[in-house]
């Protein structure tokens, strides 16, 4: 999926999380820090989803959406996204792999995202651990 | 932000509490990243599935865990962090986050990184076990 980092959008998105710090917000904050524009909040690339849809991408990897839990997540940030990045994510299946639980095995997935800007940098890399629980 | 910011190993992360979270929170981080699933907003529902109130999204909980060590470090310093969902957050919980220094170590590329550890709990339970690394001195942005 592809997206533009968006000012109101990221205003929204600190209000969202009760971030405080001005740097998401002033732009002269931002400058005076050393970036272009004002920054995404960490977690910004959550709005990703309104850019796919999520039913028929849990649909393709073969899963039931209502099963389905997120155990983690982890972020590794090479520089913070500023407004105006254009962001490309790709994601992928590192791993799926089947471990017993109390109630039969899980199915536990591993996703891995990278979001690269226009220069072809990644910025920011989102790994996620899905979880599936057994149909009862 | 660039020099030097100096922590030690055992440091208290200022603690921030939020709450009670409203409806209204819930569906602000709806609107935000476009997750409408009805579990959050729809109390029936929600209680139909087992919870006495509509739950928030697993992400709001770690947005707020982010932006708040972010409030504290720096977001220019974050260099990964990482949350485990524990147990769900309803809305009119009161969520407080607390978090450490477990060590300043060297990374891979050499700079000074705190690691820090942090949880998010209603009162006495868990919702949320996390770790975050900041960058002491990073390079300058751009």
């Amino acid at each position: 999926m592809s997206f533009e980092v968006e000012r109101g959008k990221v205003r929204e998105f600190a209000r969202a999380t009760f971030a405080e710090d001005p740097v998401y917000t002033d732009r002269e904050v931002a400058v005076a820090r050393g970036h272009a524009d004002v920054v995404a909040t960490p977690t910004y690339v959550v709005v990703s989803l309104h850019y796919r849809d999520q039913r028929e991408w849990v649909a393709q990897l073969g899963l039931d959406i209502g099963r389905v839990v997120v155990g983690s997540v982890r972020w590794t940030y090479r520089r913070p996204m500023v407004v105006g990045d254009m962001i490309v994510g790709t994601r992928r299946v590192v791993k799926d792999e089947r471990k017993p639980g109390s109630g039969g095995d899980l199915r536990v997935l591993t996703l891995e995202t990278d979001f690269v800007d226009a220069t072809g940098q990644i910025v920011a890399t989102e790994e996620d651990v899905v979880i599936e629980r057994p149909s009862t | 932000m660039s020099g030097s910011f100096v922590v030690e190993t055992g440091q208290k992360l200022p603690e921030r509490i939020l709450g009670p979270l409203t409806q209204a929170d819930v569906l602000r981080f709806a609107g935000a990243c476009g997750d409408f699933n009805p579990l959050h907003y729809d109390t029936e529902l929600a209680r139909r599935a087992g919870f006495d109130a509509p739950i928030a999204m697993g992400q709001m909980t770690a947005g707020i865990v982010a932006a708040w060590i972010a409030d504290w470090c720096g977001v220019e310093r974050l260099a990964d962090f990482e949350v485990r969902f524990v147990a769900p957050v309803l809305v009119g919980d009161t969520i407080t986050l607390t978090g450490e220094i477990a060590d300043v170590a060297s990374g891979d590329d050499g700079r000074e990184v705190a690691r820090l550890t942090v949880v998010a709990a209603k009162g006495e339970t868990v919702v949320l076990k996390g770790r975050a690394s900041a960058v002491l001195a990073p390079a300058m942005p751009g």
